[in-house]
């Protein structure tokens, strides 16, 4: 709509973006503040439950100290927040090795399994999403509808037993967990992470082809998409050249929510087909009372999110022409 | 009354299948405990996963009680409890949503990057740090799985509204000047509804899935209390056998899901049919 | 054809679902199996001192040897000690087989036993058989191959105490655990702490032609239902704690067999006799009355256990005193209790977890049959972790998970003497510190026995435990896999499954 865009209508987008990346680093400030105190309001402590069922209060106490633990809470939170400042997570106190270790080794599984499936479902849940909605009403969209709100009707741990009992155990043609072995040929690398994927792709697609529908529908009502019609301007450049643009911050924000689930809510997923993902490393780091561990890991689903929610921002912002010049 | 009832008689097929199964739900929850033939956490039969019998509709979990008098008092936990969860999600993340959306920029910001914080760190393990810290119970597992969807619906609406809100329209409004209170209610709210309402017929399938999520977890509901989820849970090992133990409450998941979400599709569309 | 004495006399066992099939068949050397636990975690550990659950207990009996090892039923045998002996049980003269090689090419050594040992007693390693150690009062290498180790008073239980997995051999001066240095059947190949373990046959084994496969790869599922699921898939060749429900299943699969392992484990109902309530005599006989036995055993372990009889000694144990008679389930005994004692009607929390095995159904069975006579009893889940050391005991009812202990001294002294840590009801009977002591002190068995089984009347009549049934391990395996025996000290031949499988082609 508007011509080809001159320097200085960039200063706008650019002074925009700038400040949700300060923005972001604020909320990330906040959620250290925040998970640091919901740990510490987590019974029992490292010392605990290192030592298990049988510990007397003086072995606890002297591992305590040995960890540190019997420092004050402030003292703890500004040393780390100082140290991850400097790029450095500390150590992990039950492991007794360096937290990026640990982690260095559990987030390419992460984002392996997060890459795959987004891979695999945006591109689904786009055609889905526009198809639905261009049929609107008509049988395409209801049967495509009702394939959605199947794909969501049974929770992820059902679907995920299904698939592993039916693919596995019954057919032998997809491992029941995902073990990636070393140098892996394309086939054996696509094998282990079928089914996962498959799981994990299933609730994505769902929800975000049920957002694009919803998103593109809204766009389809407004005048000008009337206008345009009348203009006998097509189906197909209706929609590529003014609808998406129109819908692209909903549909952003959606994507943005959507993909973040696949850090942290793959815990199930992470649990079904044992694998050694971040989420799994997250909730052992709470229940083995791993605070630097926690604190870590909440920081990268944190990072991770924030910074999906900045790109879909920035699309939202650089897409909307009145929200450019704001 | 009237209105409503001619309404849904206007409703697409799908749209009436999704109300009869969401009325139907609706009626088990509310009438459950006086239908149900044994009381749900008896021993009633010696066999373990029995099959359809006359004294057993639904035979028999994993422990020998009845899966019908389970299923209608689980369908009355998960219906209740994701009901208040989706009411209290909604109304306080449109509302926050609206608020940051004709407020100040200051407050906008506030908002959002609360919501933001919430948001970020994922949900079933927010709920994993929260229910080992103070134990888990009916009002605070509600509470949690509310607070993990307020943002998610405040950051739908907000953006949805702070769209409406840059319109000529809403600024026309303003120029008026009219309230913020105004603009909000009458020049947004109204515009932003059929999204939301499809966002939030989502949202409430969602509690109902993350419910049995945290029973899987083993944080759902305290024993014997039992939502849909706990009782696939706590009777997967008889899926092998295909008991109706564990099909039972898993199509009722279905049903109600699926019910929900065809019953707002159309009540959405409805107008541009 | 096999005898039909060989064929009795497996099935007098009682533990084999498919004796016949274990019978056939010569040890073979080679391949590579995958075996699942159910623990993985970063606290995963090469750390003999720290290891604290079943899959760093098979990480121990894998890379590491003990001095003495795990046998059938509740006996151990000599390991890397050809004997240890004692003329007072309180001296003890341990001698060291000879010619045995640490994975790095170095020989053992007196001084790696001394160290090993003492180790524990250093609050800085922070090990779990702290306590345990502490009765080490020295040891001294005498030569290269003999040790004196002098104990604070006499335990004639010595011997077993070191079959344990936290006592097994590392080599002098060792303080770093990211390496596994020790003279196991297995040398370490890879350790991803909560992902997964990797160890490859020891050529020098000191036990000759053992082990017999090449590579062992164990990891964890800690979900059962997945756990199992991997088994019939191939994915795993065998995995530990197989769940009663699910054995039907495995056994219907024409290439994998469940091996059921009788042991000692019990789940119980701890109700705290410093609590006027729970403390009350009638109402402790009135909740041991309430306990539906049968209805656990076949509705929870779908057979796989034995009813227990509120004592903790189990049939398994040589000591069990068979002539108590069994508590029944009596609800209107239970009620009668109770309105005598004016406690009807009263509520009370009980704690339940996942952490205690299948406490959360007894839980919710024991409130069923509570909420008949009506008494009422609120179910507390509360998840795994810090179940141990916030709540179990903590609380006037809570659930325990006691595992096999390989003698009766030892349950006694760690569960019931009065002020032990782990006493869990706060049972405090001055006679029956008295009788622990005696029967310590007593060298004659027949006298010991009469001892043991007068203070199982003891527990059985007033201790504050309600413990319904003896639990069986139960492991699935592939049916290739041979040599598997049940040791009742855990699952997998009380973890010990890896120098004594092989692989049938």
């Amino acid at each position: 709509m508007s011509g080809a865009p001159s320097v200085s209508a960039w200063r706008g987008p650019i002074r925009l973006v700038g400040k949700r990346i300060g923005l972001a680093l604020i909320t990330l400030l906040l959620v250290s503040a925040v998970v640091f105190t919901i740990s510490g309001l987590l019974p029992g402590d490292a010392a605990q439950e290192v030592l298990g069922q049988g510990a007397t209060p003086e072995q606890v106490a002297a591992l305590r100290h040995e960890m540190g633990l019997d420092r004050p809470a402030a003292v703890r939170y500004f040393e780390w927040l100082a140290a991850i400042a400097a790029g450095d997570p500390g150590n992990s106190i039950v492991a007794n090795k360096p937290v990026a270790d640990i982690i260095s080794e559990r987030l390419p599984n992460t984002l392996t399994l997060a890459g795959l499936t987004t891979v695999f479902a945006v591109p689904f849940a786009f055609l889905v999403g526009i198809w639905s909605a261009v049929t609107r009403g008509r049988a395409t969209d209801r049967s495509l509808n009702i394939m959605t709100l199947a794909m969501v009707a049974l929770p992820e741990f059902l679907v995920a037993t299904i698939a592993v009992m039916v693919f596995s155990v019954k057919l032998l043609w997809l491992p029941s967990i995902t073990i990636v072995p070393q140098d892996p040929t394309l086939g054996e690398f696509l094998r282990a992470y079928a089914l996962p994927v498959m799981v994990l792709g299933v609730g994505v697609i769902a929800q975000l082809s049920r957002m694009i529908r919803a998103a593109i529908i809204a766009e389809l009502d407004r005048p000008y998409v009337e206008m345009a019609r009348l203009k006998g301007v097509s189906q197909a450049r209706l929609i590529v050249r003014h609808v998406l643009p129109n819908a692209v911050g909903p549909i952003a924000n959606a994507m943005a929510l959507s993909l973040s689930y696949l850090f942290g809510g793959a815990i199930i997923v992470e649990t079904i087909f044992s694998y050694p993902g971040l989420a799994s490393l997250m909730v052992n780091a709470v229940t083995s009372r791993d605070m630097p561990l926690l604190q870590a890991c909440a920081m990268i689903f944190c990072a991770a999110y924030l910074l999906l929610v900045l790109i879909a921002d920035t699309v939202a912002i650089l897409a909307n022409p009145r929200l450019r010049q704001g | 009354m009237a209105n409503l009832i001619r309404r849904a008689t206007r409703l697409p097929l799908p749209g009436k299948i999704g109300l009869a199964l969401v009325l139907f739900w609706i009626v088990i929850a509310v009438i459950g405990p006086w239908i149900a033939p044994y009381p749900p956490g008896s021993f009633v039969n010696e066999e373990v996963f029995a099959g359809s019998s006359r004294a057993y509709w639904l035979g028999s979990d994993f422990l020998g009680r009845d899966v019908l008098s389970r299923l209608v008092s689980g369908a009355r936990f998960t219906v209740g409890l994701s009901a208040i969860a989706v009411t209290i999600a909604a109304s306080i993340g449109t509302g926050l949503a609206l608020t940051a959306a004709v407020g100040p920029r200051w407050l906008d910001e506030l908002l959002s990057r609360a919501m933001d914080t919430l948001i970020s760190i994922p949900s079933k393990i927010f709920a994993l740090v929260l229910v080992a810290a103070f134990g888990s119970s009916m009002a605070l597992l509600t509470l949690i799985i509310a607070i993990t969807y307020i943002p998610g619906n405040f950051r739908i609406a907000r953006s949805l509204a702070v769209g409406l809100a840059k319109l000529d329209y809403v600024e026309v409004a303003r120029a008026r000047g009219e309230g913020r209170l105004h603009l909000a209610v009458v020049e947004i709210l109204p515009n932003i509804l059929k999204p939301l309402f499809a966002d939030i017929g989502l949202r409430f399938v969602f509690i109902v899935l993350l419910l049995s999520g945290l029973s899987f977890l083993g944080l759902g509901l305290q024993p014997p209390d039992a939502d849909l989820g706990s009782l696939v849970r706590e009777n997967t090992s008889g899926l092998a056998e295909g008991a109706l133990a564990i099909i039972a409450p898993a199509a009722a998941i279905a049903s109600l899901t699926v019910g929900v979400n065809l019953l707002i599709d159309a009540a959405t569309q409805g107008k541009a049919e | 054809m096999l005898s039909r004495r060989l064929l009795l006399g497996s099935l007098a066992a009682g533990v084999a679902l498919a004796p016949a099939e274990r019978l056939i068949g010569k040890p073979r050397r080679g391949g590579r199996i995958r075996v699942a636990g159910i623990v993985a975690s970063t606290s995963d550990t090469l750390d003999p001192a720290r290891a604290g659950n079943s899959s760093d207990f098979m990480r121990m009996f894998l890379l590491y040897s003990g001095l003495m090892q795990y046998d059938r039923g509740l006996a151990v045998k000599p390991g890397l000690a050809e004997s240890v002996e004692s003329t007072d049980n309180v001296v003890w003269t341990i001698r060291l087989r000879r010619g045995v090689q640490f994975h790095n090419g170095k020989s053992l050594d007196a001084s790696d036993v001394v160290h090993s040992l003492l180790r524990h007693r250093d609050p800085a390693v922070g090990s779990k058989v702290k306590a345990v150690a502490e009765q080490f009062a020295s040891a001294r290498r005498v030569n290269a191959h003999e040790v004196e180790l002098r104990l604070t008073g006499p335990n004639p239980d010595l011997p077993i105490i070191l079959a344990q997995p936290q006592f097994v051999i590392v080599e002098n001066g060792r303080r770093e655990f990211s390496k596994a240095n020790g003279t196991g059947p297995f040398m370490l190949k890879a350790f991803a702490p909560g992902i997964r373990t990797i160890v490859q046959r020891n050529p020098n084994y000191w036990k000759p032609g053992q082990p017999y496969l090449d590579e062992i790869e164990v990891i964890a599922i800690p979900d059962e239902l997945s756990r199992v699921n991997a088994l019939l898939s191939g994915d795993v060749q065998m995995c530990i704690a197989v769940s009663p429900g699910s054995v039907k299943r495995v056994r219907a699969s024409s290439s994998h067999l469940v091996m059921e392992t009788k042991s000692g484990l019990y789940t119980d109902l701890v109700m705290r006799q410093d609590n006027p309530v729970t403390g009350h005599p009638d109402f402790i006989l009135a909740m041991k009355h309430l306990m539906d036995r049968n209805l656990i055993k076949r509705a929870l372990f779908r057979g796989f256990a034995t009813v227990a009889n509120d004592q903790p000694i189990s049939p398994l144990d040589p000591n069990f005193n068979a002539e108590i008679p069994q508590r029944s389930f009596d609800p209107h005994m239970a009620k009668f209790l109770l309105k005598r004692s004016g406690l009807l009607g009263t509520r009370l929390p009980v704690y339940v977890s996942p952490a205690a095995t299948q406490s959360v159904d007894m839980g919710s069975i024991l409130q069923e049959h509570a909420a008949q006579i009506g008494l009422n009893l609120a179910i507390n889940r509360v998840p795994s972790d810090g179940y141990w050391s916030t709540h179990w005991m903590k609380h006037p009812l809570t659930f325990g998970n006691i595992n096999q202990r390989p003698t009766t001294d030892m349950m006694f002294s760690l569960f019931f003497k009065s002020g032990a840590t782990e006493n869990e009801a706060g049972w405090n009977s001055p006679r029956f510190d008295k009788l622990l002591i005696e029967a310590r002190q007593s060298r004659d068995p027949v006298l010991r026995k009469a001892i043991y089984g007068e203070m199982q009347w003891m527990i059985h009549r007033t201790g504050g435990l309600g413990i319904p049934v003896f639990i069986s391990l139960l492991d699935g395996y592939d049916r290739r896999i041979r040599g598997l025996e049940p040791i009742p000290f855990g699952g997998l031949m009380g973890y010990t499954f890896g120098e004594n499988v092989w692989l049938e082609a």
